[in-house]
């Protein structure tokens, strides 16, 4: 198990033990488990996902931020946040990030993709 | 002697300040809390950021490729300087403590030959430099009070990265006032531009040298890095400075209610001997005019 701790610029959005995390780096997606060579990247608009013995077990919209891995603690520094299992295509307008990204296209566009079409179910 | 009417007037008068005064203070109390909190919760980002930065800047050290935003300029001749003051008076030396520094600051500067240019947070800050002759370049009001913190200090970063582009200036600092404790808050002074020194602690860096992989290069992560980091020091000098705000408002109303109610038992003494006095006077007129009959 891994230790995923998850803040944004105001408070810790949640910290939890989790046996594998799928996050979207700037290069590419990577998952994260314990014994992962320590590393520092930062990440493009994408899904990010929680899962265990594979299968999704809570997916999760990230704006960008960076991510510190060490050998077994995964600390995500998110700017945008939201749990997908909030938004969906009715409410996908009214969500905090939808408000919170308006002006910022790419990433705007990213997250409707993830919310229609997640790469990850 | 004095007017018992007038006396009675004043009385009340202070009794209603006192009661203002002391509501104020409980006020300030709870919003102090809330802010302490507030600032307690966004360490958690800001501690790991900088952790980040110096462990990619200690990495980059020797190398001559360091971007400009990092190291500052060879020849700095523009300084900017953020001032965080408070949107609301009533709250003892907090701001002209403040100003007080600021004024010597700038005027060390002055002598090194270096112009100051000024960014404004707050009310009070931005009238207070409306009046002098400096070159206010921004001022942002009204933060606090609809929790528009981070919001604001993603301008002021925003403002700063364009200023410095443009080469209008050349370094920056904030000035806020820090929380030492609910009765002593400290003007204290952050260089961002050059990144300032605690930043790169030695043995951290050290450390994590060895260890890390970095991805994409250094180069990106840093032109990543380099703005957040100016937002995460510049919210972070907004939140202490509230928190600072409401620990001296609720210092200087606390040391008010005292007062006034020191200043209620001297004019209840006075008015009660007034009034004794008053009375003693009539009755020996009384006496007297019984006597003379």
């Amino acid at each position: 198990m891994i230790n995923l701790k998850v803040v944004s610029p105001q408070k810790v959005i949640f910290e939890k033990e989790v046996e594998m995390a799928v996050l979207p780096g700037a290069e590419g997606d990577f998952a994260a488990m314990p014994n992962h060579s320590p590393f520092i990247s930062s990440l493009r608009p994408g899904q990010m996902v929680i899962m265990s013995a594979n299968k999704v077990d809570e997916s999760f919209f990230v704006s960008g931020g960076l991510v510190m891995l060490k050998e077994k603690v995964c600390e995500v520094l998110v700017d945008q946040i939201e749990s997908l299992s909030d938004v969906n295509n009715s409410n996908f307008q009214q969500s905090k990030t939808f408000q919170e990204l308006e002006g910022n296209e790419t990433a705007l566009v990213t997250f409707e993709q993830v919310v229609n079409n997640p790469p990850y179910k | 002697m004095p007017n018992l009417k007038e006396l009675k007037n004043r009385i009340s008068s202070v009794k209603s300040t006192r009661k203002i005064t002391s509501a104020m203070k409980m006020v300030a109390a709870s919003k102090l809390r809330r802010a302490q909190e507030l600032a307690e919760s966004s360490r958690v980002y800001a501690d790991s950021l900088s952790f980040i930065l110096s462990s990619l800047a200690g990495n980059t050290k020797n190398s001559p490729d360091l971007p400009e935003i990092l190291t500052g300029r060879e020849n700095s001749k523009i300084s900017l300087l953020i001032i965080n003051s408070s949107d609301r008076g009533l709250c003892g030396g907090f701001n002209s403590n403040l100003f007080r520094n600021a004024k010597n600051w700038i005027s060390e500067q002055q002598e090194k030959g270096k112009s100051v240019k000024i960014i404004t947070v707050g009310k009070k800050a931005s009238s207070f430099y409306k009046k002098t002759d400096l070159d206010v370049i921004a001022n942002f009001d009204d933060l606090n009070s609809n929790n528009k913190q981070l919001q604001v200090s993603e301008e002021i970063k925003n403002k700063i990265m364009e200023l410095f582009e443009n080469n209008e200036i050349d370094e920056v600092s904030i000035l806020f006032n820090k929380f030492v404790s609910v009765i002593t808050q400290e003007p204290t002074y952050q260089s961002l531009i050059p990144l300032s020194k605690e930043e790169e602690d030695e043995e951290v860096t050290d450390k994590s040298n060895a260890v890390f992989e970095f991805e994409p290069d250094k180069n990106e992560l840093l032109e990543y890095l380099v703005p957040r980091n100016f937002l995460t020091q510049i919210y972070r000098s907004v939140l202490e400075s509230s928190a600072s705000e409401h620990a001296a408002r609720m210092t200087s109303m606390d040391n008010a209610t005292r007062n006034a109610g020191d200043m209620i038992d001297g004019l209840t003494l006075t008015y009660n001997r007034t009034r004794q006095a008053f009375i003693t006077k009539e009755l020996i007129e009384i006496i007297s005019g019984a006597e003379a009959v």
